[in-house]
Formats: structure tokens, C-alpha cells, sequence
């Protein structure tokens, strides 16, 4: 991201070089206004579908949300290397919703090699611990099947990046996620005890290390962390939504079925979305109200005229 | 062929069989902490079920049956039948002994003078007896020298651990500073290595351990004892060496040494690993030979055969030959030094170790002190590393049994794999439901630490972490009065007592790392209902239920 290669410069050279060639040849006005769009929702409007086949609707839903911003061709160039971080942190199930629906990760997987992405990663600084979270959360074998690197990370390994952030100056990151040419931010919607929510922004916490000390001031280092990471991709699975007992549920009680996944190149608005369907009012929520107040995107999301997808 | 060729053919093949067996060890090593939530290995577990010794202490101690220690019971016919084959052919601390021993380099004249039997192999016989004795009490100290504990602790507490040091340590530091000449990086050569150890040899998480210093120093004097005579430890200490003596008293395969061709070189004496006395026609000690079958192949007169009799008949060898009076004396030490552990308040179970948070599905203290080996196994597959030894700092009886240290690590809420490897049960294998609704202890705040209490800040990692869906750390909104004046309103956590279960992940996660604000002790622990203060049945998170017009009954 920060330091690219001479070689990845070279390419994505030619290949810019090629596609602007390429552009009036191609270009329709409608790809336009798709690659100009900042958000998409993609709501399931057919017939209610059983839990247990939750996936292929949430394939669905991720495909849309994508193409409605363009495609993944407006992130991803031919050879890049991709992250993709899930919240895949907790020691629970799919179903459980404490963790990104494996179908909407494995999704955007396909998507990026389709896009020309040389290597997919996916991987997460998790709280219970990895060999544990990465299978039961079903984002290990759906990731590998999709054909993604699962990685571990080790924080022994993580690198002191200059944050310049108002509460974080220098910070231990993983280098992994920083220097890879794209990084999408795929949270899920869910209850959290301090932050009230936990959407994309929230999400960083799993690329950082000693993090358990951002919990003094969690809006101000969410947005330090934001802003070091540049989000340019963020997408919200909400196919199922935890609305209590976050972060980590267990109860089924908690869960509840949204069948909607948005897509946003506004991370705070994309936030402002995910606070609105868990029942509050974006405003109130300090992290959304710290970032929008920082600049890193817009609480009013609707400004946007974020398109609206029915799926069926 | 000849005989001696034959032998020499035999001799490779035992050493073959060495080979194989540490290898399986090392495999067995490498897997235990590999397995996944729902299946996790035991094949660490397949060398003390055929271990005898730990058959028979356990079963003695803790006056229970485990159908699969009764594998050991194949060991000991095999031993009456072929003798101590086990020592000599199996065993792979005997065989890292025996390679230790090889390395030293001596006079055959020397060797002569030094390598033969002597009173001293007894104390094996005694150790056996003194820990027999003590086991008969209720009180399993086998643990401490069983070979297979012995050599399983070290390895995975501190071996594997410093391996993983090394390797790991040493690439990253390379893979940071990132030395390279033009376009060769070192990292090139490193990094492949550190993902093949990563992801095939390493695969869980990286673990550290306390109380090495000590663990490892047992085991490094033992071997370094084979510079002073061959296999000191399993000539003079082992008691699995000494119980499988005692089976092989009058075993069916005999070696002979035939007096006509006999020249009474030594050389069989020099080479003979258990200081059997095979030099000397019928004087030969099956309870000290280890069927290494080095004596025969060295022999260059074929003066030395291996042959089948009948135990009841043919010449008479040697007897195990104790003292009866060091004997007594050893039964007496086992008997007294452990009795006299049993006499502290805490071994009374008057009062309780805070400290001491065993693994769930561990028995009530005195039983599960009956049946632990020691062996380690727990602490290698406990996926964060909070199994940790014991020291001297709860009770000299429990040394290196396993306690959860939760700031190190807490007691995953899915995962039962302590349980599951446990070879002799002293932690239950419990099904996934019951272990989630064991208590290990009872988490309590520092409030003199805890930020939203002492410092006025937020907080809540703990309540974050907590795994139980309602969760058992919950909050108060307070108001505090900040140093300004102004007052502000914080959560402060508290701790449902009903429903902690003592995981300990709020401590492990807590932002103290020196010494955390939320502590789990062993209070509320399942196993001792002496030790659970908690009147459980409330309703309400924390408050019992107050009767309208109730009053204060002391009032």
C-alpha cells in the first residue's frame, strides 16, 4: 500500500496505460456512474430464505453490492496482492454472529482473482484464540476453497509504523496487511459493550497489536487507525446481525436475520448504515461522530444516494 | 551366516527399532498439540499406556480402574517372556541414554575396571519400593521420575520450546534488519524455513513455560550421568526399569556364556549397556540385561548364545538380591516424606490455595494428585499456554503438576483437550456441555487498579471478552468526580458470581500485564464444594432478592 515495488508500479503502469487507451472505446455512461458511486445496499427481496441456506443468498448479495460500485475491477488492477480482513475473532459459529459470514469473505475472494488480484490473503488479529476462531468461524475452509492464503498472524513479526495519530503516535501493525495493495474491510454488524456498535472502523482493531489499551479512548484511536489505514473497500456483512451480548454472543436470541450486505468506499458512512440497523441513531454513536468530525467520511450517509439493490 | 554375524544383523535391527521408537516419539510430540476443536489426538498418550509403572502406581493411589492403563499389562508378560527388552530396545529416554553413553571414549582397561554391577544398581529396586509405598497412601509421586513423564515434561516445556525459539527468533530477526547483498536477501533462505516449521512442525501457538530451570536440570544431569557410567539413569534410578527387573527375575530367553570357549576378555563387560555380568558363566543378571545384545555380538569366540528355557527349570540366575532392611527403610521414606506432605492446612483441605486454578474436569485435589504423572501433556495442547507447571509455590506434592495461569493464558471456553489427553484421568474428559459449565474459579476486581475505579478512565476490555451469552462481567454506570471537578459518568465492571466460571480471560486480557485488575482464584472451583462461597439461585445479576418491608434482619 504505502511501499510499492517497482515491479507492481511497472505493471499497474501498463495496465493504466492500456485501459485509459482502452476507455472511450469501452466506457458507457452507465459504468461511469457505477465506478462513481460510493455505497450500494443489497437487500434479499424474494422469498424469505432458511437459515440454512443463508449462503448462497449471501453470495448473492455481496456480488450486487459490488457491481453496483463497478465492480471489483475499480479496486483491484491485475496482479495486485489483496487482504481481506473479516472479523473472524471470536471462538463461534456462523450462525452465532459473532464473526463475518464466511460466504460473503469467500465472495469477494472470487471476485478479486476475477479482477486479475495475483494473491488473496485473509487473516485477522483474533481475541480467542486463532486455531480455534479460524475454523469454527467457517471463513478458514471457505477462504481456502475460494482459493485465498489463510494467515496466521504473529505479532512478534508485527513493525512500528509511524501512526501520527492524536493518541496514537507509533504503533505496532502487521506489515503484511499494510503493505499489500488493497485491503478490504469486511465487518460484521454487531453489539458492542463499549462502543455501543461494532462495524468497519471497529474492525482495524484486528491488524494492530496492544490494542486492548484503545478501549481509554476508542473513538479517537479508531480514527488515528482509520486514517493510517486509507480504507478504499470496506463491505458490511449484515446478513445476520448480533444485537446484544457483543462482541462475542453465543446466544441465538441475540441474532437476527437483515439479509443485506453493503458495500462503501466511505467507511464512516458505511458505520453511520450499519449504527442505523442496529437502532441508533448514527449521532450517537461517538466512533461515527469522532470520524465523521475527522474527516474520514460522512455520518449522513444518504447524501450519498447510495444505490439501492433488491436481490432476489 | 554365522551366529556372531546373526547377532551383529540382530544388534542393527534393535538399533532400527530405537531409531523407529524415537521417532514416534518425536511425531507423537509434533501432533499432540495438532487437532482441531472437535478431535484432538491422543497418540501422545500411547507410551504411558503401555507403561506399567504408571499402570500400577495410578491404580494403587487412586484405588480406580482405567480399562486402557491396563495395556501395561502387555508390557510386563512381554518382560517375564523376553526380559528387559523394553530398556534395550523401546524405550527413547533409554535410547537417548544409550547414545550419550556411546559417546564417551575410554581405555577398555578402564572400562574393565568400572563398567560392572554393583550394590548401587538396587536403588532403582528402592526408589520403586519407596514410591510403591507412597502411592499405597493415596500419594502418586511416579510422575517425578517416570521415564516417559520425565522425557515428555522436558520436551514439551522446555525443549520444544527452545527450538521454537530459536528457529523463530532467529528468522524474524533476520526477516526484520533484512540483511542482503544487491538482490540476495537472507530472508530468502530463512523464511522458507520459518513456514515449513511455522506450518508443519510448530503449527499452534508458540508456548513458554515457567519452572524450566528446574525441569530441564533433572534431565540434563541424568544424561550427563552416562560420562560417569553407561545409562547411569537406567542402571540406577529408573523404577519403570526397576519394576520391569523384577518381571524379568527368571525370564524364558536366557543368555549363556559357555566356559570352554569363554576367554574372560572383558569385552562383552565393556559393551554390555545394563552391567548384566555377562562375563561370567551363570552369573549372568537377567533384571540388569537389556537385551542390547551387544555382549554377543562383540564376543569373538562365540563364547555368548541366546536361548529359550523354561523358566522353572535350567541354571538358576542371580536374584534381584535386595536388602531387606534398605528396603524396609525405603517403604518407610515413601511412606513418611509424603504423610508428611499431607499435614498442611492445604492438604487438609481446612482452607484453600487461591492460586491453585486446576484444569477443568481436574478431580477434587487429593484424587487428582493420586493420578497425575506430571507428564505434560495437558500444557502442550492447551491452546493458549495457561496450563503451566507448578512450582514449589503451591505444595511440594504438586510440583509440575498443571495450574491455569490465566495471565499467561485462560481457559478457552470451547475447547476440552486437557481433558481429552489426560492418560490416567486426573483431568475427566468431559463432553463439551459439562465443560462449559465446570468453574475453575471465581474472578474478583482490583479496584484499586481497575481503571474505571482507581484512574476514572474506560475500560471493559474484560466484559468485551467474557464468553458466557449473558455475560458474567457486566457494568454500573457511575458518576465520578474527575480532578477538575466535573463529574463523569463511567462503567464500572462487576463480576456475577453466579455466573463466572472462572475461564480467567478477563485477566489474560486485561491491560495490566504485571499484575492484572481482575483476578481469578479457585474460589467457587466444582471440584471442592468447600470451596464455593456463592449461594447460587439469584435471579437478579448481583443482588439477593429483597423482601418488601424485609428491614435489616440484624437491625
Amino acid at each position: 500500500m504505502r511501499n510499492q515495488s517497482r515491479r507492481s508500479f511497472l505493471k499497474q503502469a501498463a495496465f493504466a496505460g492500456t485501459a485509459a487507451a482502452a476507455a472511450p472505446v469501452a466506457g458507457t455512461a452507465i459504468a461511469q456512474e457505477a465506478a462513481s458511486a460510493t455505497m450500494s445496499i443489497a437487500r434479499w427481496n424474494g422469498a424469505p430464505v432458511a437459515e440454512a441456506d443463508v449462503g448462497p443468498m449471501a453470495v448473492k448479495l455481496t456480488e450486487q453490492a459490488i457491481e453496483a460500485l463497478g465492480g471489483m475491477g475499480r479496486f483491484v488492477s491485475s496482479g495486485n496482492s489483496v487482504w481481506i480482513k473479516p472479523n473472524m475473532a471470536w471462538d463461534r459459529t456462523p450462525e452465532q454472529a459473532a464473526n463475518t459470514n464466511p460466504d460473503v469473505v469467500a465472495t469477494l475472494i472470487r471476485l478479486c482473482f476475477d479482477a486479475g488480484a495475483k494473491t488473496v490473503r485473509v487473516g485477522d488479529f483474533t481475541c480467542n484464540e486463532a486455531s480455534k476462531t479460524y475454523p469454527r468461524s467457517g471463513i478458514e475452509a471457505a477462504a481456502k476453497a475460494a482459493g485465498a492464503e489463510v494467515m496466521y498472524l504473529d505479532p512478534s513479526r508485527f513493525r512500528e509504523y509511524v501512526i501520527g495519530g492524536s493518541r496514537l503516535d507509533k504503533w505496532q501493525v502487521c506489515p503484511e496487511i499494510v503493505e499489500s495493495d488493497l485491503v478490504i474491510n469486511v465487518p460484521i454488524a454487531k453489539h458492542h459493550s463499549i462502543s455501543t456498535v461494532t462495524l468497519a472502523m471497529k474492525n482495524y482493531m484486528g491488524v494492530v497489536d496492544k490494542r486492548n489499551v484503545f478501549h481509554q479512548d476508542i473513538p479517537t484511536c479508531l480514527c488515528d487507525i482509520t486514517r493510517f489505514m486509507s480504507p478504499k473497500l470496506c463491505v458490511l456483512d449484515a446478513v445476520r446481525i448480533l444485537t446484544a451480548h457483543g462482541p462475542t454472543g453465543g446466544d441465538l436470541a441475540d441474532v437476527q436475520r437483515k439479509d443485506t450486505v453493503v458495500a462503501s468506499t466511505d467507511i464512516v458512512a458505511l458505520d453511520a448504515f450499519g449504527a442505523e440497523l442496529l437502532g441508533h441513531d448514527p449521532k450517537d454513536i461517538a466512533t461515527v461522530a469522532a470520524g465523521d468530525a475527522a474527516g474520514l467520511g460522512t455520518l449522513d450517509y444518504r447524501s450519498l444516494i447510495p444505490k439501492e439493490i433488491a436481490v432476489a | 551366516m554365522t551366529s556372531r554375524q546373526k547377532m551383529l544383523v540382530l544388534r542393527w535391527l534393535r538399533r532400527s527399532v530405537q531409531g523407529g521408537c524415537f521417532a514416534v516419539f518425536l511425531w507423537t510430540v509434533v501432533v499432540a498439540a495438532r487437532g482441531s476443536v472437535e478431535e484432538t489426538s491422543k497418540t501422545a498418550e500411547i507410551f504411558f499406556l503401555f507403561d506399567p509403572l504408571v499402570m500400577l502406581t495410578t491404580i494403587i493411589a487412586s484405588r480406580a480402574f482405567t480399562a486402557l492403563l491396563l495395556l501395561g499389562l502387555i508390557t510386563m508378560a512381554l518382560t517375564v517372556v523376553f526380559g528387559r527388552f523394553f530398556c534395550g530396545w523401546i524405550c527413547p529416554l533409554g535410547s537417548i541414554h544409550a547414545t550419550v553413553s556411546a559417546l564417551r571414549k575410554d581405555s577398555t582397561f578402564d572400562l574393565v575396571q568400572r563398567e560392572k554391577w554393583s550394590p548401587w544398581n538396587r536403588w532403582k529396586y528402592y526408589i520403586l519400593i519407596g514410591m510403591l509405598v507412597g502411592a499405597a497412601f493415596g500419594a502418586n509421586w511416579i510422575g517425578l521420575l517416570d521415564p516417559f513423564s520425565l522425557l515428555y515434561r522436558t520436551t514439551f516445556t522446555v525443549f520444544g520450546p527452545a527450538i521454537r525459539v530459536a528457529v523463530e527468533d532467529g528468522s524474524t530477526a533476520i526477516y526484520q534488519s533484512d540483511p542482503h547483498i544487491g538482490p540476495v536477501h537472507a530472508t530468502m533462505a530463512t523464511e522458507p524455513a520459518y513456514r515449513f516449521f511455522r506450518d508443519h512442525v510448530f503449527v499452534a501457538n508458540r508456548q513458554s513455560f515457567y519452572g524450566g530451570v528446574l525441569i530441564s536440570a533433572v534431565f540434563l544431569i541424568t544424561v550427563g550421568l552416562n560420562f560417569y557410567r553407561k545409562r547411569f539413569w537406567c542402571r540406577y534410578l529408573c523404577p519403570l526399569g526397576a519394576l520391569l527387573g523384577l518381571a524379568a527375575w527368571r525370564p524364558w530367553l536366557r543368555m549363556r556364556t559357555c566356559g570352554e570357549t569363554c576367554t574372560e576378555c572383558g569385552l562383552c563387560r565393556v559393551n554390555c549397556q545394563g552391567a548384566g555380568t555377562p562375563d561370567k558363566p551363570g552369573e549372568w543378571r537377567p533384571s540388569e540385561c537389556f537385551l542390547c545384545l551387544n555382549c554377543t555380538a562383540k564376543c569373538n569366540w562365540d563364547a555368548i548364545t541366546f536361548t529359550v528355557q523354561n523358566p522353572l527349570r535350567g541354571e538358576a540366575a542371580p536374584s534381584v538380591d535386595l536388602s531387606r532392611r534398605a528396603a524396609m527403610t525405603a517403604g518407610l521414606v515413601g511412606a513418611g516424606t509424603l504423610l508428611s506432605l499431607r499435614l498442611s492446612p492445604v492438604a487438609q483441605g481446612k482452607v484453600f490455595d487461591p492460586n491453585l486454578v486446576r484444569p477443568p474436569g481436574a478431580l477434587a485435589e487429593s484424587e487428582f494428585l493420586s493420578r497425575c504423572v506430571r507428564c505434560g501433556l495437558c500444557m502442550r495442547v492447551c491452546p493458549t499456554n495457561g496450563l503451566q507447571p507448578a512450582g514449589f509455590d503451591t505444595g511440594i506434592e504438586g510440583l509440575w503438576t498443571p495450574r491455569l495461569v490465566a495471565q499467561v493464558g485462560y481457559c478457552e471456553y470451547e475447547c476440552n483437550r486437557c481433558g481429552a489427553v489426560c492418560p490416567t484421568e486426573a483431568i475427566q474428559p468431559l463432553d463439551m456441555e459439562t465443560k462449559k459449565a465446570t468453574k475453575l474459579g471465581l474472578a474478583s476486581f482490583d479496584t484499586s487498579r481497575c481503571l474505571p475505579y482507581a484512574y476514572g478512565r474506560e475500560c471493559m476490555v474484560c466484559e468485551e471478552h467474557c464468553p458466557i451469552s449473558t455475560k458474567a462481567i457486566h457494568f454500573i454506570e457511575t458518576e465520578v468526580k474527575m480532578r477538575d471537578g466535573s463529574v463523569r459518568v463511567l462503567k464500572q465492571p462487576r463480576v456475577d458470581p453466579e455466573r463466572c466460571i472462572g475461564c480467567g480471560i478477563c485477566e489474560a486480557k486485561c491491560v495490566f500485564r504485571d499484575q492484572p485488575a481482575i483476578r481469578v482464584t479457585s474460589a467457587n472451583e466444582t471440584r471442592h464444594p468447600n470451596n464455593q462461597p456463592i449461594l447460587s439461585g439469584f435471579t437478579l445479576y448481583d443482588a439477593p432478592p429483597v423482601e418488601s418491608g424485609g428491614g435489616d434482619p440484624y437491625g
